[in-house]
């Protein structure tokens, strides 16, 4: 998609061209008329829902952001940047834009190359692929808040399943909830184990449409499974590779469910989204000051795609 | 797809963002004026007819659905015209209060009557969220006099009343009596830490339980229990508005806590309900609420005691918070509305009703005239808990008047007794941390 900013329609082109140029108003009668009516009621009642859902709030996060509001109270005061000042200038903002980057590149990571191994694992031609398959994408739909109450029971210290088997070899059960650092890796290891099966059957999908006929002549010139897979499966596949790494980070950004049920303190897991949530509906009542680091996230999230999509595409091999 | 856009196209879209952002500023809160705190006039109900229908928002603090509901049901049969809808608005007092906020900055689906929290009620008051009980107290007739007094007291300001309490507790040491047995030791709570700490390693080494005493679990409210430590060893989180959590009484009383668990190895910290891992036997003893008391009984396989809480080295009485949730009436609802939903509160803690609430959960009766006979009957130690009313004290305004000072204390409890974190560091970070909120969020607020 190109866009042009120009004070008139470019010119046509073809033979129409030639013809003398008719008055701006004739394209609206006839068939034009009825063309955008068609096209209004077509795409009107969406365009409605995504300004009242979608941009309506966006932009009153961008007014509350802007204000000293207590959530709960009916005033509020106009503060301009101070929401960003304070947040940028605490010692909070590098521990949660920390915690976020971590958390964001260690799930979009091991979710992307965990889910290709388990997805080449799945493409060979062995007995009970189906039923794998049908396993390992289970946990990307089931709830998150279910998954975390399973999981809090597996990694309890007290009385969980992991220390069952820890003590069982002599080993006291580290203690993954109250501890801000262990509580972290808790949190990455559910998100990547619940969001690898979308990676997989992704990457498999991928490797399934991989032209036969090119692996077969690489094999033919003496390339190795090893050196297929990193010469030409892996720069094949890299639109899938494009496609995930703009879902998964997207997605990753906006984790809020294991974090909540694992983790309700955000104790070393407050994300910027997991953050805002606190600061507003937590227990401090910020509400201006949670506005101005979803706007933040906003930012963050839009440069991202927008980096993604100018520079990383490049590299994507379509064809 | 080429996508023309004219400078026609582009102003029309400039504008409509412009509108956007001008409808966006219409919403949300007022900015016209300073904040204001609840109550600036005494509201006059006289002449108004209660609702016919409100919402009562509960946690069923204790596990108290089924009671709750008997006790709408008889009110429902005593005021057949008033319809009271019981909403489940939360897992806990956190919960409760992010719905009751959000349905404030809504404007909208407010409750008639809803429990509110010992660290959520001043939050609603200065934020206009309340309204003050005395006009109704007066018209109703509503015995106060008749309820523990300091109760009643927790709610007062600006000399005006709050909210009147609902679902009491106090912390409680509850302890396996089996193991103490086992272990030699007394059948009763230790008098002091001191006591117990000599006391533990006996306990760790023939109980069997991987922990002699477990802390609360910190996401729970570890700002609530650690106070009984704190006033032990003559330290507080705060005394008045002077913040001195990190005093030499304060650090000396959590560093001991931090050496039970590192040093001495014979406690531990709850992942996330120190009553429960009590009851599963993990642990020889724990504190945990009141509130608590009869489901440790249901689920427990060993005779339970309770006691006391310990003393420390400075203090040995009145180390007992007190806490649990009361009764409060928006303001942003209807006269009417306000009316029948005083009318259900004056009901629910009605002597009887108390006494019958308190059967079921183990919390505190509030009336002093309750007949606690039976109760005490089937359930003999909840005599304690209200044998230990009469030594509580008044929590520090730090927990209870400073929003998020509990996770703040939280966050400083779980990096000395999980990470071994340097103990006078951590509490001066709290100290910096707590006069950070009090002066942002509370000083402006507060009535000269």
């Amino acid at each position: 998609m190109t866009r042009q900013l120009t004070e008139r329609p470019p010119a046509a082109t073809g033979p129409a061209a030639t013809a003398p140029a008719a008055p701006r108003r004739a394209g609206w009668s006839g068939r034009k008329r009825r063309d955008f009516f068609v096209f209004l009621a077509l795409a009107l009642p969406n365009l409605v829902l995504i300004a009242v859902f979608t941009y309506l709030p966006l932009f009153n996060n961008i007014y509350y952001s802007t204000l000293d509001w207590t959530l709960g109270s009916a005033s509020a005061t106009v503060v301009g940047f101070d929401n960003y000042i304070s947040f940028f200038s605490s010692a909070d903002a590098a521990k949660v834009l920390g915690t976020t980057a971590v958390f964001t590149l260690v799930t979009v990571g091991g979710s992307m190359v965990l889910g290709l191994l388990v997805a080449l694992a799945l493409n060979s031609k062995v007995r009970g692929t189906t039923f794998a398959r049908s396993a390992v994408f289970a946990p990307y739909v089931l709830s998150g808040v279910g998954v975390g109450l399973v999981w809090l029971f597996i990694f309890d210290p007290g009385y969980g399943v992991l220390a069952w088997l820890l003590r069982g070899i002599g080993q006291q059960s580290p203690q993954w909830i109250n501890d801000p650092q262990l509580s972290l890796v808790m949190v990455i290891i559910v998100y990547v184990w619940k969001n690898l099966g979308y990676c997989a059957v992704v990457y498999l999908a991928g490797l399934q449409s991989l032209p036969q006929d090119v692996m077969e002549a690489a094999s033919l010139d003496g390339a190795n499974g090893f050196r297929r897979f990193l010469s030409m499966s892996v720069p094949l596949l890299s639109p899938t590779t494009f496609f995930l790494l703009i879902t998964t980070l997207i997605s990753s950004l906006q984790a809020f469910d294991l974090i909540r049920i694992m983790t309700p303190l955000g104790n070393g897991t407050s994300t910027l989204i997991y953050e805002a949530y606190l600061q507003a509906f937590g227990a401090f009542n910020r509400a201006g000051y949670s506005a101005s680091i979803s706007v933040v996230l906003f930012a963050i999230l839009l440069i991202i795609t927008v980096l993604q999509l100018r520079f990383v595409e490049r590299k994507v091999h379509y064809s | 797809m080429a996508l023309n856009l004219d400078r026609r196209h582009f102003l029309g879209l400039a504008g409509a963002g412009a509108g956007a952002a001008a409808l966006a500023a219409c919403g949300g809160p007022s900015t016209a004026g300073s904040p204001a705190a609840s109550g600036a006039a005494e509201i006059d109900f006289s002449g108004v007819k209660p609702a016919a229908s409100i919402d009562f928002w509960t946690n069923h603090p204790g596990k108290s659905q089924d009671v709750e509901k008997a006790m709408i049901e008889k009110f429902q049969a005593k005021f057949p015209d008033i319809k009271v809808n019981l909403v489940t608005a939360g897992a806990n007092y956190e919960e409760i209060a992010q719905k009751f906020q959000t349905s404030q900055a809504a404007k909208s689906g407010l409750p008639g009557l809803v429990v509110l929290s010992d660290v959520w009620w001043f939050r609603y008051y200065t934020n206009g969220n309340i309204i003050p009980l005395d006009g109704l107290i007066k018209q109703l007739d509503i015995k106060v006099d008749d309820f523990q007094k300091s109760l009643v007291a927790d709610y007062k300001y600006a000399d005006k009343q709050w909210a009147l309490p609902y679902g009491r507790s106090t912390p409680l040491f509850y302890y396996n009596k089996d193991h103490f047995k086992a272990s030699g030791l007394p059948d009763r709570a230790p008098r002091t830490w001191q006591e117990f700490g000599e006391w533990a390693p006996k306990l760790k080494a023939s109980s069997g339980a991987q922990y002699a005493y477990i802390y609360p679990a910190l996401a729970g409210y570890a700002g609530w229990t650690l106070q009984n430590n704190l006033w032990g060893w003559s330290g507080s989180w705060s005394d008045g508005w002077t913040f001195n959590c990190d005093s030499t009484e304060s650090v000396a009383a959590l560093q001991w806590a931090q050496d039970s668990i590192f040093k001495d190895k014979w406690a531990g910290v709850s992942s996330k309900e120190a009553a429960d891992d009590f009851a599963a036997g993990i642990t020889s003893s724990t504190i945990s609420s009141t509130g608590s008391l009869l489901g440790v009984l249901k689920s427990a396989k060993f005779n339970v005691g309770v006691g006391f809480l310990p003393g420390g080295p400075k203090n040995e009485s009145a180390v007992c918070p007190t806490g649990g949730a009361g009764l409060g009436i928006p303001s942003g609802v209807s006269k009417e509305v306000q009316l029948a939903a005083a009318m259900f509160l004056k009901f629910m803690t009605e002597p009887e009703n108390t006494a019958a609430f308190s059967a079921a959960t183990g919390y505190m009766p509030t009336r002093t005239s309750a007949d606690m006979t039976a109760v005490l009957a089937a359930t003999p130690q909840i005599k304690t808990a209200m044998d230990q009313l009469a030594a509580t004290r008044v929590q520090d305004n730090a927990r209870v008047f400073l929003p998020g000072a509990d996770q703040e204390m939280a966050k400083a409890a779980a990096k000395i007794l999980t990470q071994q974190g340097d103990v006078k560091a951590t509490m001066t970070e709290l100290k910096a941390t707590l006069e950070g909120i009090y002066t942002k969020d509370v000083k402006p607020k507060l009535k000269s």
